[in-house]
């Protein structure tokens, strides 16, 4: 390998080592282990969602409804629990569950009605944040809230619901780890073993490279797409899970900078290790490399629009290994 | 003679008191011109309109609508300005009597309300300064807002702690809250403000709370959060709840709805006192304010509708759990006597 190679290959966790030693000189109390768990907390709710948008770009499509769809699954848990007075379970089945329909529609819009992907999910997306509020005609959620009829919702937050976003486990220091991160933990494995490693993720991957190629190989490639919709659904559901469980409301949020973030940690992604293809490890990178950005930023009292400032110009540079250097984004 | 004289002064009191009696319900009864009769149009023209505020805001002023008899249209521009100009003009087409311009920007709707005003149309603004003499305008006053919340904090902190406040500038009522927040600084040397964060990503309260368990891990001696908007201090809260620190950190904050009063009565929550004006009131007062206009009576260019300290204590003493409640036991929160001449119905009145 030469010089070229081991930049494009490790440029970008050499960024990520510095940046966080650079940090930890800068800002006081940035390195201890609940420092770091709290980036990993910070970053999880993005970090599900840029897994599931990650399985959209393997097949070379897009799914602009993630935050909507995470949004949605927010208002629906706390309209199960608060308004209809179920448990956790039904909050988190009814979760789930819409993110396996939405996935659906979107992957038969874009698969059998052959709407552009980013149209369709456009689309789904806007359909989303007006749903999401006619239940309750546009209030917010919590124990107490007077419905459009007058009646009082009595229902409440269910412990074992909270715990999602709350409950920590012990890791060598009691009360270390919150479930959130587990959570994306596991489901970054999960997604990247699939991917990787599994013969439905190869041909995912086949799929995004050359439609037509894995279709004359046979590949039933419209399943594979609507399944990677569904992927993308059902991960932006589970965002919405934790997002509820954290804020212990239903809020009415249009959930759009969720999606900015997830992409931006997705397309991050591309750099790292010099994939310059979505990858799942190299999302969860990217998310934590945001993470670890706004953390130290933050604890130097720089103001949102610098963050934002920072968060872009990555951004760029991220791209920047993917295409230009490394030569093969698109060849 | 004396006697007869007495009798009838007394006679004299007597009937004049009674006429003032009689005149006194006949003034609550009949309502000054146009609103002796029904049929009067008004217009509401939106600018902003999602969220639990505007929500409330919106069910005051057709409480107050309603209660006045007028017909009230409301025309919602969902933050496009031009629009909201366009809509203005669509009123006027209307035949509207009168409008109420629900926030904005100054540079689109200042010509926008002076046609309305050369169409002989009545016009108030809430929140948008229209620059125009003839347009009273209805303001919550969120320097008020900040001062009764930082009051309470200074009261409940004494005046030296370390602080952490929750900003974004450029949004017109948290800037006004700052020149409070500004003041009171100088005013008490004691305070130290050590870190100052502040987002408007969405959701908000999501976004705040990364910041926030930021600053608490660079700062864990805060004493004090000041977050002068709902959306802020809940942020703050769960950042608080999961850094541990409920006990040793107080968060002051402006505004009020349900979720927030569930979040304040939690036990050992964080979050002391808000300073709130209840958005169904301005609402009510907006409308109120444009009747009076309308029936030819002057309510003053600017109409201050005052907050309300609302704190932990009272709302767990008082059982409070909900607006509703708040409203109902806290009655300076449920009406403001402003913009109240004596023929106004009151909608609050059951």
């Amino acid at each position: 390998m030469t010089a070229r190679d081991y930049a494009i290959r490790y440029g970008f966790i050499v960024l990520l080592v510095g940046l966080i030693a650079y940090f930890a000189v800068a800002a006081d109390g940035f390195v201890s282990p609940q420092s770091a768990v709290f980036i990993f907390q910070s970053v999880a709710i993005t970090g599900v969602l840029a897994l599931g948008v990650t399985a959209t770009l393997v097949v070379g499509g897009f799914d602009l409804s993630i935050g909507s769809v995470a949004t949605s699954a927010m208002m629906a848990a706390s309209y199960a629990m608060v308004v209809l007075e179920q448990n956790a379970i039904v909050a988190v089945i009814a979760c789930l569950v819409i993110g396996v329909i939405v996935g659906l529609i979107n992957g038969w819009l874009i698969v059998y009605m052959r709407v552009p992907d980013l149209l369709a999910t456009l689309g789904m997306m806007f359909l989303l944040l007006g749903l999401q509020r006619i239940p309750t005609e546009g209030r917010s959620i919590a124990t107490g809230m007077t419905m459009p009829d007058g009646s009082v919702a009595n229902g409440k937050f269910s412990e074992a619901f909270l715990a999602l976003g709350r409950h920590r486990i012990d890791f060598f220091i009691p009360n270390l780890i919150p479930v959130s991160v587990v959570v994306l933990v596991v489901l970054a494995v999960l997604i990247w073993f699939f991917l990787e490693y599994t013969r439905f993720g190869r041909m995912m991957y086949a799929v995004g490279s050359n439609e037509r190629a894995a279709e004359l190989a046979g590949a039933p490639v419209k399943a594979y797409k609507i399944w990677a919709y569904v992927i993308s659904g059902v991960f932006a559901s589970i965002g919405g899970i934790l997002l509820a469980a954290r804020l212990g409301r239903g809020d009415i949020a249009s959930g759009n900078n969720l999606l900015l973030d997830a992409v931006a940690a997705a397309l991050i992604g591309y750099a790292v290790l010099g994939a310059a293809k979505p990858n799942a490890f190299g999302t969860a990178v990217g998310a934590v490399f945001v993470g670890v950005l706004l953390q130290g930023l933050t604890m130097m009292n720089a103001p949102y629009y610098t963050q934002d400032f920072v968060k872009g110009a990555v951004l760029v540079v991220a791209l920047v290994f993917t295409f230009a250097l490394s030569g093969r984004g698109k060849r | 003679m004396s006697i007869t004289r007495r009798l009838l002064g007394k006679a004299a009191l007597g009937l004049a008191g009674a006429a003032l009696l009689m005149q006194g319900t006949a003034l609550a009864a009949d309502k000054p011109a146009p609103f002796d009769k029904p049929g009067v149009k008004i217009a509401l023209v939106r600018y902003l309109s999602t969220g639990d505020f505007f929500q409330a805001y919106l069910s005051g002023v057709e409480a107050q609508a309603k209660a006045l008899g007028v017909d009230l249209r409301v025309l919602d521009s969902r933050q496009d300005a031009a629009l909201q100009a366009d809509m203005v003009d669509q009123a006027i087409a209307l035949g509207v009597q009168g409008i109420i311009i629900q926030h904005g920007l100054t540079e689109s709707m200042k010509d926008a309300a002076q046609r309305a005003v050369d169409a002989g149309i009545k016009v108030v603004a809430f929140d948008v300064n229209v620059e125009n003499p003839k347009i009273p305008q209805i303001e919550q006053s969120d320097k008020d807002l900040a001062k009764l919340a930082l009051e309470q904090a200074v009261k409940d902190n004494g005046e030296s702690w370390k602080a952490g406040y929750v900003y974004v500038a450029g949004i017109a009522p948290l800037d006004r809250r700052n020149e409070t927040w500004v003041d009171v600084k100088k005013k008490y040397s004691g305070i130290n403000e050590v870190a100052q964060f502040g987002t408007l990503d969405n959701p908000i309260a999501n976004s705040v709370a990364n910041q926030a368990r930021s600053v608490l891990q660079a700062h864990p001696d805060i004493k004090v959060m000041f977050a002068p908007y709902d959306e802020f201090a809940k942020g703050v809260k769960i950042a608080v709840d999961e850094a541990g620190l409920n006990k040793g950190i107080k968060i002051y904050s402006a505004d009020i709805s349900t979720s927030d009063i569930a979040a304040m009565r939690e036990p050992d929550s964080a979050w002391a006192a808000t300073a709130a004006t209840n958005p169904a009131v301005v609402g009510q007062v907006s409308v109120r304010a444009l009747a009076q206009l309308l029936a030819g009576e002057d309510p003053g260019h600017n109409v201050i509708v005052p907050p309300t300290l609302i704190t932990q204590k009272e709302l767990i003493d008082k059982d409070i759990k909900n607006m509703e409640d708040l409203s109902a036991k806290l009655p300076q929160f449920a009406h403001a006597d402003v913009a109240m001449p004596a023929w106004m119905p009151n909608p609050n009145a059951k």
